[in-house]
Formats: C-alpha cells, sequence, structure tokens
C-alpha cells in the first residue's frame, strides 16, 4: 500500500471518527487545521487506524505524529 | 471573591491551550451560578492548599497528570473493552494506599469538578434538590468521600442540628476531605464501607461515583439500604463506560445501574443522565463516550 491510498482511507476514516464528511487531509495537515480533532477524538482516531489497518502504535509513536504525514510513515513502518 | 474558574483555566491554556479551549468551549452555557459555584469550592479548596503549603500550580500539574493517566486508560478500554483494574486488592496496593498516586489524582479530581460540565451537571443535580429532599433528615452519611465538595455543599444546605459522618477507604482522601471541609462538626472514618457499622440508619445518605470502585456494586447498594433509614433519601451516581485508574466495575449501559438499585430493594425518584461530551447519543455508543448517572433514590415501597 503506498501513501496515497494510506492517506486516502485515512481521510475516510477521519471523516468517519469525527462525524464530518468535509474533512479533508493533506501531508502536512496538523490537529489544529480539524476542526473536531482534539484530545478525546484522537484517541478515537488511533483506535480507528489501529483496527482498519490491524495495528497497534505504541504510547510514545501516539504522541509522536505532528502531522498526517508523519502519521502515514508511522502506518507503512508497522506494516 | 477571586475568579478562580478563571484563574485557573488561563494557567491551563499556558501549559496545555487545546484542552484549555475546550474546557471553555464545554463549559460556555452555564450561566453565572456555576461561575459563582466554581470560585466559592475553589476559593474553600485555595485555603487548604496554602494552609498544605502548596498553591493552584501544584494542583494543575496533578489535574494534567491525571489527564495523562485517563488517556492512557481510555486508549485501553477502546481496544479491550474492559478497564485495566480487575481486583479491589489490586487498586488498594497500587492507588488507594500510594500517597503519590492518591494525591494527584485527588487533587486532579478536586479542579475537575468545575472544568467539566458534566461533572457540574451531576453536582447541580445534587446541590439543587438536596435541601428538599433531605428536609426531614437529621444526619448526613457520605460513603466515598473524594476530596469533599458534596459534604462541603451539604454543611451549607442542612440545618445546623444535622449530624455529619463520613466514611471512605482511602487514608488521603479522608486527609484532603476533612482539609477543604475544615468543620469539626463531621466525623470522619477510614473504612472500608462494606466493614462499616453504624448504630443507627441515616436520613441522607451520599454515595458518589463507588459503585465503579467495587468488585460487586450490589453489595454496597444491599448495605445502603440497611444504612438507609425507611424515609431517608440517597443522593448515588455512577458512570458509564468511564475508564480510570481505579475503576473495577464496568457499566456498559445506563439500564445496568438501574437494574442494580432495584435489585437491591430500591427505588429510583429522580434521575439524570448526561453524557460526558457533547456529542449525539450515537456517537457516545459507537465511541463508548463515557456517560454519567446521577439518582436520588429511596426504599423500595412494599
Amino acid at each position: 500500500m503506498d501513501k496515497a491510498e494510506i492517506l486516502s482511507q485515512l481521510q475516510e476514516i477521519f471523516r468517519d471518527t469525527l462525524d464530518d464528511q468535509e474533512v479533508t487531509l493533506a501531508y502536512e495537515t496538523t490537529a489544529n487545521d480539524v476542526e473536531g480533532w482534539d484530545s478525546l477524538t484522537h484517541i478515537h482516531l488511533v483506535v480507528s487506524i489501529e483496527k482498519h489497518f490491524k495495528l497497534r502504535f505504541t504510547a510514545k509513536e501516539i504522541q509522536s505524529w505532528k502531522n498526517i504525514g508523519e502519521l502515514v510513515e508511522g502506518i507503512i513502518s508497522k506494516k | 471573591m477571586n475568579n478562580y474558574l478563571e484563574e485557573i483555566l488561563l494557567k491551563l491554556e499556558s501549559k496545555r491551550p487545546a484542552h484549555a479551549k475546550k474546557l471553555r468551549l464545554n463549559t460556555n452555557y452555564l450561566n453565572e451560578l456555576y461561575v459563582s459555584r466554581a470560585n466559592d469550592f475553589y476559593s474553600q479548596y485555595e485555603k487548604h492548599l496554602l494552609r498544605e503549603n502548596t498553591d493552584l500550580d501544584f494542583s494543575i500539574d496533578c489535574y494534567l497528570r491525571m489527564l495523562d493517566d485517563m488517556a492512557i486508560e481510555r486508549m485501553n478500554f477502546l481496544r479491550q473493552g474492559k478497564y485495566s483494574s480487575v481486583s479491589l486488592m489490586e487498586v488498594e496496593k497500587c492507588i488507594y494506599n500510594n500517597p503519590d498516586m492518591m494525591c494527584y489524582h485527588m487533587h486532579g479530581l478536586a479542579l475537575a469538578q468545575f472544568l467539566w460540565f458534566d461533572q457540574y451537571e451531576r453536582y447541580s443535580f445534587f446541590a439543587d434538590s438536596l435541601a428538599g429532599y433531605a428536609k426531614s433528615a437529621e444526619s448526613y452519611l457520605e460513603i466515598g468521600c473524594g476530596h469533599g465538595l458534596y459534604c462541603y455543599t451539604a454543611i451549607k444546605l442542612l440545618p445546623e442540628n444535622v449530624k455529619f459522618e463520613v466514611v471512605d477507604i482511602s487514608d488521603y482522601s479522608i486527609g484532603i476531605c476533612k482539609g477543604i471541609i475544615n468543620d469539626p462538626k463531621v466525623n470522619f472514618i477510614t473504612k472500608n464501607v462494606l466493614e462499616y457499622a453504624s448504630n443507627s440508619t441515616f436520613g441522607f445518605i451520599t454515595i458518589g461515583e463507588v459503585l465503579e470502585h467495587l468488585e460487586d456494586p450490589l453489595v454496597l447498594l444491599k448495605k445502603l439500604k440497611d444504612l438507609l433509614s425507611d424515609d431517608g433519601i440517597s443522593y448515588i451516581s455512577a458512570p458509564v463506560n468511564a475508564p480510570m485508574i481505579d475503576h473495577i466495575y464496568l457499566f456498559n449501559e445506563v439500564q445496568e445501574i438501574r437494574d442494580l438499585i432495584n435489585q437491591a430493594g430500591l427505588e429510583i425518584i429522580e434521575e439524570k443522565v448526561v453524557i460526558s461530551e457533547h456529542v449525539s447519543q450515537q456517537y457516545a455508543d459507537k465511541f463508548k463516550v463515557p456517560v454519567m448517572f446521577a439518582a436520588f433514590i429511596k426504599q423500595k415501597q412494599q
């Protein structure tokens, strides 16, 4: 699975988890750019991403992503 | 009176801006009474902190540490569908008898009382109706006092002649509650409530967020029934899907709490259910967002 494919799937997960079909993700997107992406929904997003991609992040990894691009890289490194 | 609420929010903004922003948004629908109640309690709380040679900055650090614990517990809960602690013995050893953990956890909870709208909604439900429900009570018992906000409020709202007794399993909790209330009329007892006995029944009993700390909450509800006078009233609250470091018993839905109350021979007079985030019930169900249940209950009529 390449980066673009992961980004596309992440966008669907974000739309479903944040209950907002307008969410559009880019590699540079941060939590500040997405309405509704807060500390609570971050946990929901992580769990949904883990379930979708069948992987498990460590606590350190979860806190380390500065933007969506880093999250995509994190997923690739786990696959 | 100082605007402690604003002071705390400003301090939080400097340390965790996104969280502070969310707290402001979540509570912006509340009225002046909320601000006044918050400042009254925080003022009382700060007096305790100063007597202990510390201050609100310390308390805010405790609160943030508690939030970090909660995030970990929530993540594990959503992954595994269960709370991480399984036995009272384990929680007693790791938390209730661990002064460091109890310290930041209790101070964190004390601050959260007026920072989280769902906590305030429950408190408001209690404070608005207590005087009416306890009008004929001569004695008040609180099981699991935490930081003491509910007992502090009851002392203010109930007549002078009411006798107050507080039971809590943790010495630390009793200490902070005693410190904040700072009133000699309260009899404090450090004891597991299941081992607690009284020669007389009580006209009003508060059990706020205790059931989820037990392996079998029905045992406590039956104990409550025994401790409550025939015409007594109890205020009880418990959370659904609310992982915390010291929560053991998982309520998956509100109806399970109602059923247990009924099973214990008690009856709900009035209840309040609050989702802990401003989300729809459907969203709360899907992501197991904590839901808070509170009720005034009485002995079931035969």
